[in-house]
């Protein structure tokens, strides 16, 4: 079969990967991690955008490669063609395999920073927020166009959340190059003086994705008339008819 | 004659100096602090909030105009608390369970400072039992709760139910806000109000104390 994948820049290599291997035969649209920013209300327009793209005529589904993603995926609509989304808040628990290991993770360490390598060569922390107010947030830069104090005072409000964070937990997924993600990660970790600690990713949900093996455990399928909507349960998503 | 105007501008341009000079000459020339708060302070956090829906003002110049804000209430607190003048009304606000995103919460706190309210920040990662048991303690009568991932959104629910189990729920008004909370999942989970972003929150606190107080 053939399926439009539509997926977020920060899973580009673990998805190329499970598209390598897929029996299937996959036409790609990656978006940039900058949507994430926006805020799901935001988020959305360009998902949907992106997911009208299949053609009826040659697509049998458009494979989602995202999570919930701070209701990035709430109203999504599949208009004409199946749309198939993964059962999970975010790619956290995408790149670790399951949701219910994310889950006991999550609630078993206080305070985790997550990097990937699509996180550490394409995601910038508040990117969004710098684009907006038209600043990278270096203090260099706040201080330029906020002055002194009050360019002092943005970075340190800013940035308190790193004192919030202990740990950064690098997920190695075994498609890294080389070293140099791990490095980057240890680096990052020790100059905001949180722990850090490299757990093994799992591919498996990236490979069923993209290999059309849904199991509904992990999966939602949304015929075409339906809508992906939060679930506020353990199946995170729900199909609801448009309209 | 201290000029209010001048109070206004500061907190809008987020000059936290001027904003506490001001009104430090202004207190020395007798002015009362209500009308200082009323006249300028109100207005100009108003206006902060109207600047940020239309897109003018972002996240960084509502921290500004929120800690001007805070600057010139800061010298008003004692006068306030002599005269025995009564806050709009108590607020307890947190960041909810295992999430630790503070910027937004943050704000929303601060708006409602500069709204007349009476706010007790109980930061981030903070239990239910921690929200019911500062509800008991402070007979508060809003509750703000803030999310900014859906996997922890979950904890505001149980927050209401703490405050149901302790017989609380009909005492407190239960507001929510965070990126990923929707106004639906605000209905699902028994809250009382939604707040899509900072100033929409304290418009929210507002009409819950307006009504309160009528009722």
């Amino acid at each position: 079969m053939r399926c439009l994948l539509v997926g977020c820049e920060v899973l580009l290599r673990e998805l190329a990967d499970a598209i390598a291997r897929s029996p299937h035969t996959i036409d790609v649209e990656f978006l940039p991690k900058g949507l994430h920013d926006l805020g799901g209300a935001r988020m959305r327009p360009a998902l949907q955008t992106a997911v009208d793209h299949a053609d009826p005529a040659r697509h049998e589904a458009v494979l989602m490669g995202y999570a919930l993603c701070g209701n990035g995926l709430h109203g999504l609509e599949a208009r004409r063609v199946t749309l198939v989304a993964p059962r999970a808040h975010d790619c956290i628990a995408l790149l670790m395999g399951s949701r219910q290991r994310y889950d006991a993770y999550f609630h078993s360490h206080d305070g985790v920073y997550f990097r990937s390598t699509g996180w550490l060569e394409r995601g910038r922390d508040i990117e969004q927020l710098a684009r907006d107010a038209g600043t990278d947030f270096t203090l260099a830069d706040l201080i330029a166009k906020y002055g002194e104090d009050n360019g002092r005072y943005l970075f340190d409000e800013l940035r308190r959340y790193e004192k919030s964070y202990r740990q950064l937990t690098f997920i190695e997924t075994g498609l890294e190059s080389d070293g140099r993600f791990e490095q980057q990660a240890r680096a990052e970790a020790a100059e905001k003086n949180w722990h850090f600690e490299k757990i093994r990713g799992d591919l498996s949900l990236f490979r069923k994705l993209v290999g059309g093996e849904w199991d509904p455990a992990d999966f939602l399928v949304v015929e075409p008339g339906e809508r992906i909507v939060a679930s506020y349960d353990e199946g995170i998503i729900k199909a609801e008819r448009i309209g | 004659m201290v000029d209010l105007q001048e109070l206004h501008d500061a907190i809008l341009n987020g000059d936290a100096k001027s904003a506490a000079a001001v009104t430090r000459a202004a207190l020395a020339q007798n002015v009362p602090a209500i009308e200082l708060i009323q006249q300028a302070m109100v207005p100009a956090m108003d206006e902060v909030g109207r600047r940020f829906e239309c897109q003018d003002y972002f996240v960084p110049e509502l921290l500004l105009s929120a800690r001007a804000m805070k600057a010139a209430l800061e010298p008003l607190r004692p006068l306030l608390a002599a005269s025995g003048a009564q806050p709009a009304g108590t607020v307890v606000i947190g960041t909810v369970k295992g999430d630790l995103h503070d910027i937004g919460k943050n704000l929303v706190a601060a708006l409602l400072e500069g709204g007349g309210f009476e706010v007790i920040d109980l930061g981030v990662d903070v239990a239910p039992e921690k929200f019911v048991e500062t509800v008991q303690q402070t007979n508060a009568n809003i509750v703000c709760l803030s999310a900014l991932l859906t996997v922890t959104m979950l904890s505001m629910k149980a927050v209401i139910e703490g405050l149901r189990a302790a017989g609380l729920r009909e005492h407190v008004t239960v507001l929510v806000g965070g990126a990923p909370v929707t106004r639906q999942f605000a209905e699902e989970i028994g809250a009382d109000g939604y707040g899509e972003n900072a100033s929409a929150a304290v418009a929210l606190a507002r009409s819950c104390a307006r009504s309160a107080a009528v009722g």
